[in-house]
């Protein structure tokens, strides 16, 4: 059989599964549709929430957060980033107090952050931030302080500036890795704004769900949660796409 | 001797490791004349690379005088150029842009430098390869067009062919000996090669271990030295033998291979 339709078969064969199980158990079971809607109920409220324009309306709003937020980290992560791989004194300043203020949960922030932003839209901006900083930082680190001593030594031998060396030598190095940290980091700001609106929030994907849970619609709840997984897959590839584009020198090396 | 391009007396360096000192060269003299070409042979570690470095102004000392030029050593400057062990080509560069690194030239004069040293190292075809395409005796080559298109007075070359197979070391050796009788470039070259130091020094400085400290400098016949069957090669070959296994009286055995 052909490896391609191999893969995706086996790709789908558990979903499906999950798909019959669930239309078996709303036919046949007694299950209240408000704890579990059978799939044409859910079809139809995904035609109505896409008709009525109120998903991409919801959408919308969660993904100009991500944008904002994200945008943001990765201006803050990759700058401090670099700073710390290249200088040690930056390094030993913020690395330790980095290292502590990373092991809390993004969830654990929210209180402080309501208390201090309410729940208005910076404080979603903020939550993102502090999700997706770190995978940035601490990628786009590894990637710059592990750039061979040899080539900074080329550096030198040919008299680059500080400046010039980051741009020819550190930054080429660490791409690869920072890429790997923007994607990460792209990934948890889609899971930071829908954990943040769920919580507190007035609009949104997130807050759609929460509202839909305080009436009892298990439909539009899940019709939200397929489309945050979609989304998020959508965004990986859109940021994976250019990667192989950014490093054509990368494809070479995986030859050998 | 006023007129070497390269002067080095009473130098001497130490490492801190661990926080022993520990003494890598000592009271190195070396007096090298413009368009020389330079071996210096020694065991690894016998701090032969260190002193290279010192030359170019990668690494600084503190006891002692090094020139070049007439001027004392402050720095890395355009007029010394220096090739690794390894190539050190930079990955993300295609090899016209590795060769062109660090050049302070317009785009045309650029091109027309990497395009004549491209040429001289048989690369011309591989201008816009990347490094990782390229095998190990192209590699290195491409290494030494880099140190090349500075136009550098001074090439060192720190064990450039040590991690080539032998066959492509001997073609790389012809090869560095044609460039530098074309370029009149003043090379450096340290290895622990004898045969090669042989086949390429017009003088020949042999390095004891721990500290680092000049046994010997050996003018060769430059004919004759380039011929590895005549009898001045054995002659030197042995003569540089003795310094190294000095107790050793079976040694004839290994340089037979």
């Amino acid at each position: 059989m052909n490896t391609n339709l191999r893969k995706v078969l086996n790709g789908i064969a558990i979903p499906v599964v999950v798909v019959i199980l669930w239309w078996y158990v709303t036919t046949f079971g007694s299950i209240p549709e408000g704890i579990l809607p059978n799939l044409p109920k859910v079809g139809a409220t995904f035609k109505e929430m896409i008709a009525s324009g109120q998903l991409f309306s919801d959408l919308g709003i969660s993904i100009s957060r991500v944008l904002k937020g994200y945008g943001l980290a990765v201006t803050i992560g990759i700058t401090l980033g670099s700073l710390i791989g290249m200088f040690r004194p930056v390094r030993e300043l913020f690395l330790p107090m980095l290292t502590v203020i990373r092991q809390i949960p993004i969830i654990a922030w929210i209180p402080l952050i309501i208390l201090w932003a309410g729940i208005g839209e910076a404080s979603k901006v903020i939550i993102i931030v502090l999700a997706a900083f770190f995978p940035i930082l601490v990628n786009t680190e590894s990637g710059i302080s592990g750039t061979p001593g040899g080539f900074l030594e080329v550096a030198k031998l040919y008299g680059l500036s500080p400046w010039k060396t980051f741009v020819k030598v550190y930054l080429p190095h660490a791409l690869p890795s920072i890429l790997v940290g923007l994607r990460l980091g792209l990934g948890v700001s889609w899971m930071a704004v829908v954990a943040a609106e769920l919580i507190a929030a007035a609009s949104g994907v997130g807050y759609r769900m929460s509202n839909a849970r305080s009436m009892m619609r298990s439909d539009i709840v899940i019709v939200c949660m397929i489309v945050i997984g979609l989304v998020g897959v959508l965004m990986d590839r859109l940021i994976g796409f250019g990667f192989g584009k950014l490093t054509p020198w990368k494809k070479h090396e995986a030859k050998r | 001797m006023s007129d070497s391009i390269i002067n080095i007396e009473h130098l001497n360096k130490t490492f801190e490791v661990d926080k022993t000192k520990m003494e890598i060269l000592r009271d190195i003299n070396l007096k090298i004349s413009p368009g020389e070409f330079v071996t210096i042979v020694g065991h690894s570690g016998c701090g032969k690379s260190t002193l290279l470095k010192i030359i170019c102004g990668l690494v600084s000392y503190e006891d002692g005088k090094v020139e070049r030029s007439g001027k004392a050593v402050s720095g890395p400057g355009p007029s010394c150029g220096m090739v690794f062990q390894e190539h050190r080509l930079l990955p993300w560069l295609k090899i016209k842009d590795n060769i062109s690194f660090g050049l302070k030239l317009s785009k045309e004069e650029k091109d027309k430098r990497v395009g004549h040293y491209l040429e001289m190292v048989g690369l011309k075809d591989f201008a816009n390869s990347y490094p990782a395409q390229l095998s190990g005796g192209m590699s290195q080559r491409a290494a030494i067009a880099r140190g090349l298109a500075n136009n550098p007075e001074i090439l060192l070359l720190d064990e450039p062919f040590g991690a080539l197979d032998a066959l492509t070391r001997i073609q790389m050796q012809k090869e560095i000996l044609s460039i530098q009788e074309k370029e009149g470039t003043t090379m450096v070259l340290v290895t622990h090669d004898i045969d090669e130091a042989i086949y390429l020094g017009d003088r020949i400085v042999v390095m004891s271990a721990r500290p680092g400290e000049i046994k010997d400098i050996i003018k060769t016949d430059r004919y004759a030295s380039r011929r590895r069957n005549s009898p001045e090669f054995a002659n030197y070959r042995k003569k540089i033998y003795d310094y190294f296994f000095e107790d050793v009286q079976d040694y004839e055995i290994e340089y037979n291979i």
